[in-house]
């Protein structure tokens, strides 16, 4: 994806009043989700923006920490990396925060309000670089830790193997009873390659999606969806209290329940991958210790220690020299099911319709209406 | 009222050292009030009224408001929400008020503890709790069919039924405490005299008692619904497709599309719409009371 001049949108205001507005924005509206302790990026040190939780836990035991050791340079975590805070930050000018892990829609808000550094790809290691698929490689974000939408289920429901296993299975509600639950929240992109796929577009051909056809699909859905989630958390809760029997969500959260007992399994055939990548924050302080940080975590044994640790598949197919066939089969990335799956095409969410506005912004926005007006 | 007695008691050069600086105090709380409210709301005006490139001035923002139905139905859905969860805490609120006032103390304490308990948990794990406790393997359809009142569990959850009850349930508290604030301080002497006169118990609460609790009633109603017209995580938890709020499209706008100069209008015309509810409750029963203030 090309840079976008004159897209910027709001050049005439003076930082103060951004400030001031952001300030307002978040407390009237966004205060559940920001959080104001600041962290500092200096020289010596890198701040690191993810989600939290066991995840940013995981990556101190197996990213953070070896690599102060290795480097001398520190390494401190913050987040969530919310586009709309990393959007405060830039446009005041005050940036905290140099490497963000998030996603690609969060990508593209960025990259199209211009808070993203484009990566300098000839300062990565060639030889863990060439591990990661080239689909991987985006001009502001660099793949690195893999999710997919799955048919996540539950197995008291769907026991020995009768569960749904293809999307066009999740749209037969005669076939396959049982509640069915999809994701929505105001602002998350619409599963449009899946409900063109369960219309008959084979997985491989779903792109360019044929963005009527997919939400004439998505219409006969709509009958079979007990509960559209708000997150993902909320989805494995319901799944696992019986109160759902099929759900689109992401597979490895489906996969860490299991690990703690939940009757929930995850069919991979027909998911959809997606990247959670490294992505440099716009005005990020310290550009070589920046680099040294993405250099050393994608490398394949450091990705492999990390999927060991959370379920979600490591994107340098390197990795899985370094783990047993046992913990290869549950990873979404592992030869296997990488087979099974198809990637998220960045580029076509990313693409400017007509009216200026990304596709993934035109269909989040439909999304709501569709909600909204077909009751 | 002893308060003020008592610290006004102490120290006549105390309070004159006080007196003599009234200006500085009343400076510092201004001035927090203007950074802390005032220039964030002035500065939410600018956003609203801009163009969608950041081109100045702008009505672009309202005429996409004026455009967009979705927008429309997500603010008649979010009033709809509103007014039915007032009018069912009024409902159960105004009896249980009446009941806290007149009861003997002990449980007069125990019902203001009901209320205010819940009151004091977080909304997100009281909204969580009522998915567990309402879904279709939860306890309350276990019941409903382990004793055979329904064949199969009811749907309580996802729909509107499950976005009243969750909400009227953390707001109650807020219809309850006012009018029970003036039920409370009412004369029991004006009921007791109506009867006196030849009243029916009726007709002593309907002529008496009951139009002099109308204030607190209405500063209930007006809390109870401007609080529910910023809800957001109760309706989208137990909430259906139908249930969907501006709060949470005002969330998308400015979180996902990152479209703050829309989002800006979006907040404003919520403002806008609330204020208006607050100037009709507050023509009814004055805005000190509902502001919280005591005294009459």
């Amino acid at each position: 994806m090309t840079d976008r001049p004159g897209l910027s949108r709001h050049p005439g205001l003076s930082r103060r009043s951004i400030l001031l507005g952001g300030a307002g924005a978040s407390l009237t509206i966004a205060s559940p989700f920001v959080h104001v302790t600041p962290a500092r990026a200096d020289k010596g040190e890198i701040v690191v923006a993810g989600w939290g939780g066991s995840r940013t836990t995981a990556m101190r035991e197996v990213m953070f920490t070896p690599f102060e050791k290795a480097t001398g340079i520190r390494v401190r975590d913050d987040g969530p990396p919310e586009a709309a805070k990393v959007k405060a930050m830039v446009d005041s000018g005050n940036v905290t925060w140099d490497i963000l892990d998030t996603d690609i829609p969060a990508i593209l808000a960025m990259v199209n309000a211009k808070l993203l550094e484009p990566i300098d790809y000839s300062k990565l290691d060639k030889a863990k670089l060439g591990k990661i698929p080239p689909v991987l490689h985006h001009p502001y974000g660099l793949g690195h830790l893999i999710y997919s939408f799955n048919i996540v289920y539950n197995t008291k429901a769907f026991p020995n193997g009768t569960q749904p296993k293809t999307w066009a299975d999740v749209w037969d509600g005669v076939k396959f009873k049982g509640a069915r639950s999809f994701p929505f929240r105001g602002g998350l992109s619409p599963q449009l390659e899946f409900a063109a796929i369960a219309d008959g577009v084979p997985a491989d051909k779903v792109y360019p999606l044929d963005i009527e056809r997919a939400w004439a699909s998505h219409d006969k859905l709509r009958p079979l969806v007990t509960k559209w989630y708000a997150n993902h958390a909320e989805a494995i809760q319901l799944l696992s209290s019986g109160e759902i029997d099929i759900c689109c969500t992401i597979g490895p959260r489906g996969l860490v329940a299991k690990k703690d007992g939940a009757p929930i399994d995850v069919e991979f055939a027909g998911g959809k991958l997606a990247p959670d990548n490294w992505a440099i924050v716009k005005g990020a302080r310290n550009a070589e210790a920046v680099y040294q940080f993405l250099n050393f975590v994608i490398d394949g044994k450091v990705q492999a220690e990390l999927a060991k640790r959370i379920p979600y598949g490591p994107s340098s197919q390197d990795a899985f020299a370094h783990l047993s066939e046992a913990e290869a089969k549950e990873l979404n990335t592992s030869p296997d099911n990488l087979a099974k799956q198809f990637w998220t095409d960045i580029d076509w969410w990313g693409k400017t319709a007509e009216n200026g506005k990304t596709n993934n912004e035109n269909q989040i926005e439909r999304y709501a209406r569709w909600m909204v007006k077909r009751g | 009222m002893t308060l003020v007695a008592a610290s006004a008691v102490p120290s006549a050069k105390a309070a004159r050292a006080w007196r003599a600086r009234p200006g500085l105090m009343i400076a510092g709380a201004l001035a927090f009030c203007a950074i802390v409210y005032l220039l964030p709301m002035l500065s939410l005006f600018g956003w609203a009224f801009q163009g969608p490139a950041g081109t100045g001035a702008s009505l672009a923002q309202l005429s996409r408001l004026i455009g967009d139905d979705t927008y429309h139905y997500a603010f008649f859905t979010t009033f709809k929400i509103a007014a039915i969860t007032t009018l069912i805490c009024a409902m159960i609120g105004y009896p249980y008020a009446y009941l806290m006032a007149t009861t003997g103390p002990r449980l007069a304490m125990l019902l203001t503890a009901a209320v205010m308990i819940p009151f004091w948990t977080s909304v997100l794990a009281r909204s969580l709790a009522w998915m567990i406790l309402l879904g279709r393997k939860g306890i309350v359809n276990e019941w409903l069919t382990g004793w055979g009142l329904l064949e199969r569990p009811a749907a309580l959850l996802f729909n509107s039924i499950g976005v009243q009850i969750g909400m009227v349930h953390v707001l109650l508290p807020f219809m309850v405490l006012p009018i029970w604030s003036i039920l409370s301080r009412l004369d029991p002497g004006l009921p007791r005299a109506a009867r006196s006169l030849g009243a029916s118990p009726a007709a002593a609460f309907i002529h008496v008692t009951l139009p002099l609790s109308l204030p607190g009633l209405a500063a209930g109603a007006t809390l109870v619904f401007m609080f529910a017209i910023g809800f957001y995580i109760t309706p989208a938890l137990l909430g259906g497709p139908n249930d969907l709020t501006i709060a949470s499209l005002i969330e998308m706008v400015v979180r996902d599309l990152l479209d703050w100069p829309f989002g800006a209008m979006l907040s404003l015309a919520l403002l806008g719409l609330v204020a208006l509810v607050f100037a009709c409750g507050a023509a009814f029963a004055g805005a000190g009371r509902i502001a919280g203030m005591e005294g009459r």
